[in-house]
């Protein structure tokens, strides 16, 4: 009898388990969820969770823009040729034209539509349409993280001063189809900002409904691809626009973007077939997965550098050091020199970061171009023939960098049984992440190796950021992707006024200091010859006449002396230009994507 | 009910206000406090676009004045404001969408957890030292003293890395099989050992001995008056169990990437997003209060000695 009881009471523990199986199974088919269907009319992607928002003008991140390339169209696009080049092409305008240069030294720009373009609603898309999109980017009362990507239109400054709530930039709709825009100098990225998506059209009927990025049903768009579904958290869905101009060319029927970011998770979702594309892997698999899948695990370059930035204000004198004022920056700035010169970036690199990242000798990253288009900047960079950029980061230079480091501190520290004595204690700060950690603690020991004492310390991301930018630190953590190919991406950063002026130049202490020089007289600025100036009289007017300068050649020699003037207060010490990791099935064909990371698959096909 | 019980009930429910009011100030004070803001990001805006976001979302004034903007909406237009992160969503939006699959999660975990925890307790005080009650009993123990974010790991590493048999991702089909499992086994572990506790106490009192002594049918012993009596306790644990399925799918949606509450409330803190953060503690937090009224009450219904007071 018992054992019955016991059976029974098992049996119906059974039951209940399944029958709430069943019911999950149920929730699970109101919507449709393709995870697992594999066909050639869709690919499953994930690249990231949730994005922040899918609104070209808000958008500041690379998932987002991903999504916005796929959904609208601008007057310029990226695309792949034949030979697998990158280029930059007309899309929603008949043919990317050259500027007019006007009298008073700007230019204008004049671009066709295309005929018979259309939002996916089916109404025409007009040259307003454009119009009304960059102000409306560009505005202050949006507050767009991208709304500076507009700064080389004319009007744009007028537009950022306070109150000004009627300024407009430059641009106007001539007729319906023809825009006509002015920009403050030439700039030679100007197409690219065009394929930029903060320059991708908006209605205004449409946005004037602060949610209409929210919800497929007000989501109104002009490109490849329709805003199909979004579950939010889950699943964006993108089916093709039929009404867009090229669709003969588009293969891909429908996208799903899956939305996690969980590099476990990502992982197991593409080994099991479900997922065609990840962007992210677990760092601690990379190294079996670079084996296990030699064609599908890819590596490929970045516009970025990861790199430690000091607090200029911060002293790193031994207690009584005599020096004061100028004299003891130029002290500190040859002490941090020397310490960049300590690090073995190739070890960083194959054994603690292990992302096929590139050790880095220069701010500027790696895959930027100088004045000729091919030739890369950072290889121009730092003024010697025997390396590329500021300091040898071969394998071979490592004893000699090291020796040539220890000679120097040797002359402001007690130097004794191969350490130093009175080097005062310094604080890494990053934020908590097992890589970064993986990073400060090799800068640790290989700065104890000489007897320097770093401590780490960690914190929150957004603290983080609260405190490097408030310049509370003395060492911190830093990385800088560049939103178009153009070096002053990484350089008008560092002027004094920017938000991302980590290092504190020109404030504080540094305010005052009168250590820097410019000397512009042979690139033909007879007036620009400062000595012993401040930041603000040196670095700041060489940004700005870079910012004005319309010859290309002067231009990037300007570029040169301002990463010289910033590699030369020892401040930044790149260790590696990033790159971007991800897998990718080898049933996908015609997949590229640009250097800022964006992904595209309008033109990829899925052999079975 | 008589009116002793409507009395009790007004009491508790002024209290659980007063607890949420509480959660409220606290949340909304420490949380200012917290450093960094809801704009800041690597690439850092301009301070005049920073200036225009802030008097945007009101976040120029003072901070008393923000408080009572916010409670002032709340109370009056049950109006939880805009995302800051999410651009162009309410905070409302946003939480009901995740609750859609938090409740399912946490009300699928809790059933499972009630059912098979008094349906293995019950098993194991009837099997009392035999082989069968001894593995419940091992297993429950080592649920009970694991915490859920090593179980899910175990799981995840187990099912969908190892076995590949499940999805790690909670929105494919059957990806939620594994939280569910990962939030019930904790409480499913207590309830058994409570069951089959109680149950072993009850089968040992007078009035069991008496109905046996009668000659009642040893089913009826079991479903008509141990069965009934035994479960008291469990009822008790009913408030803390939901409060531990709340807070533990904080966790949970998290490892298994599960759109809800839970993952919502742990990136609006990462991401400052102060609506949110506040949204969606008052949630959780009216959501613990309520559940443990209701277990409150049940207490009195299933066993009418007990007073509430």
């Amino acid at each position: 009898m018992k054992k019955f009881v016991a059976l029974f009471l098992a049996l119906a523990m059974m039951l209940t388990l399944f029958a709430a199986c069943g019911k999950k199974d149920d929730g699970g088919k109101d919507v449709d969820k393709p995870s697992g269907e594999v066909s050639a009319e869709q690919i499953n992607v994930c690249i990231a969770s949730e994005p922040d928002t899918i609104d070209p003008a808000l958008n500041s991140a690379v998932d987002g823009a991903t999504l916005i390339a796929h959904l609208f169209s601008g007057l310029a696009k990226w695309e792949q040729d034949d030979s697998g080049k990158l280029e930059i092409v007309a899309d929603a305008a008949t043919e990317l034209t050259e500027g007019v240069e006007n009298e008073d030294g700007t230019v204008t720009y004049t671009y066709t539509l295309r005929d018979g373009l259309t939002w996916s609603d089916g109404q025409p898309l007009t040259a307003n349409d454009f119009i009304f999109a960059w102000n409306r980017a560009a505005s202050q009362e949006l507050g767009a993280d991208y709304g500076y990507m507009f700064e080389v239109v004319d009007g744009y400054a007028a537009m950022q001063e306070e109150g000004a709530t009627d300024a407009k930039l430059n641009a106007t709709a001539v007729d319906d189809k023809t825009i006509e825009v002015t920009l403050t100098t030439a700039v030679p990225y100007w197409n690219e900002l065009l394929a930029f998506p903060t320059y991708f059209p908006v209605r205004e009927d449409v946005v004037e409904n602060e949610a209409w990025a929210t919800d497929p049903a007000t989501y109104v768009s002009n490109g490849p691809y329709k805003l199909a579904a979004w579950e939010h958290n889950s699943l964006i869905t993108l089916e093709k626009n039929d009404s867009y101009y090229d669709a003969d060319a588009i293969t891909m029927k429908k996208i799903n973007f899956y939305l996690s970011d969980d590099a476990n998770n990502m992982l197991a979702n593409f080994k099991n077939g479900d997922w065609q594309l990840i962007d992210d892997v677990p760092t601690n698999e990379i190294a079996s997965l670079k084996e296990e899948y030699p064609d599908e695990f890819k590596i490929t370059g970045q516009l970025g550098t990861y790199y430690v930035c000091w607090n200029i204000n911060e002293d790193i004198l031994p207690e009584g050091s005599d020096l004061s004022g100028v004299e003891a920056e130029a002290a500190r700035e040859e002490i941090r020199n020397a310490i960049s010169l300590l690090f073995d970036r190739n070890y960083i690199v194959n054994d603690v970061a292990q992302g096929g990242q590139v050790p880095a000798s220069s701010f500027v990253a790696m895959g930027l171009t100088d004045a000729d288009g091919s030739t890369e900047f950072y290889q121009n960079a730092g003024h010697n023939d025997a390396f590329d950029g500021y300091y040898d980061v071969s394998q071979d230079a490592l004893q000699s960098n090291y020796d040539s480091a220890v000679e120097t501190l040797k002359k402001y520290y007690k130097f004794e049984d191969g350490k130093f004595t009175d080097f005062p204690t310094l604080t890494y700060l990053y934020n908590t992440s097992e890589g970064h950690k993986a990073i400060g603690e090799y800068l640790q020991s290989a700065l104890a190796n000489i007897g320097i004492n770093m401590t780490l310390e960690n914190q929150e991301w957004n603290t983080f950021l609260n405190t490097r930018k408030e310049g509370n630190y003395s060492i911190a953590r830093n990385g800088w992707l560049a939103d178009y190919n153009d070096p002053i991406s990484f350089l008008d950063m560092w002027t004094t006024a920017s938000g991302n002026n980590d290092v504190q130049f020109g404030k504080g202490d540094n305010a005052t200091m009168a250590h820097y020089s410019l000397d512009l007289t042979a690139q033909g600025y007879e007036d620009v010859k400062v000595e012993n100036g401040t930041w603000a009289e040196t670095y700041d007017v060489l940004i700005n006449k870079i910012k004005t300068c319309t010859d290309d050649t002067v231009r990037y020699e300007l570029m040169h002396i301002a990463e010289d003037m910033l590699m030369s207060t020892g401040c930044l010490c790149p260790l590696y230009y990033y790159t971007d990791l991800f897998m990718i099935s080898s049933s996908v064909n015609g997949y590229f994507s640009n250097p800022l990371g964006y992904k595209y698959f309008m033109y990829t096909t899925i052999s079975e | 009910m008589n009116s002793k019980t409507a009395f009790y009930i007004v009491k508790r429910l002024a209290l659980a206000l007063l607890t949420v009011w509480v959660v409220i100030t606290v949340t909304f004070f420490v949380m200012h406090a917290v450093p960094g803001g809801p704009f800041l990001s690597e690439k850092a805006i301009s301070e005049t676009a920073m200036k225009a976001l802030e008097a945007k979302y009101g976040m120029d004034k003072p901070l008393h004045v923000q408080y009572f903007t916010y409670l002032k909406d709340i109370v009056t237009k049950f109006d939880f404001g805009p995302s800051l992160k999410q651009r162009g969503r309410t905070v409302i939006d946003i939480i009901s969408d995740g609750m859609k699959t938090s409740v399912k999660l946490g009300l699928v975990a809790a059933f499972i957890a009630l059912v098979s925890g008094v349906v293995l307790g019950a098993i194991a005080a009837l099997r009392r030292n035999k082989i069968i009650d001894k593995i419940i009993m091992v297993l429950t123990t080592a649920f009970v003293s694991m915490p859920s974010f090593i179980m899910g790991v175990l799981l995840l590493i187990l099912f969908v890395i190892q076995l590949k048999w499940l999805p790690g991702n909670g929105n494919a089909k059957g990806g939620l099989l594994l939280p569910i499992i990962t939030l019930s086994l904790y409480p499913m572990a207590y309830i058994t050992r409570l069951t089959r506790s109680s149950m072993l106490d009850v089968l040992g009192q007078d009035y069991i001995r008496t109905a046996k002594a009668k000659g009642v049918s040893k089913w009826k012993i079991i479903f008509g008056h141990a069965m009934k009596n035994s479960l008291i306790p469990v009822i008790t644990y009913f408030g803390p169990m939901l409060a531990y399925i709340v807070t533990g799918s904080i966790v949970v949606e998290q490892i298994f990437a599960v759109p809800g509450i839970g993952r919502q409330f742990v990136s609006s803190i990462i991401n400052r997003d102060y609506p949110m953060i506040m949204g969606t503690t008052i949630v959780l937090a009216i959501l613990i209060v309520v559940m443990n009224l209701v277990s409150d009450i049940l207490y009195k219904v299933v066993d009418p000695r007990i007073k509430l007071d």
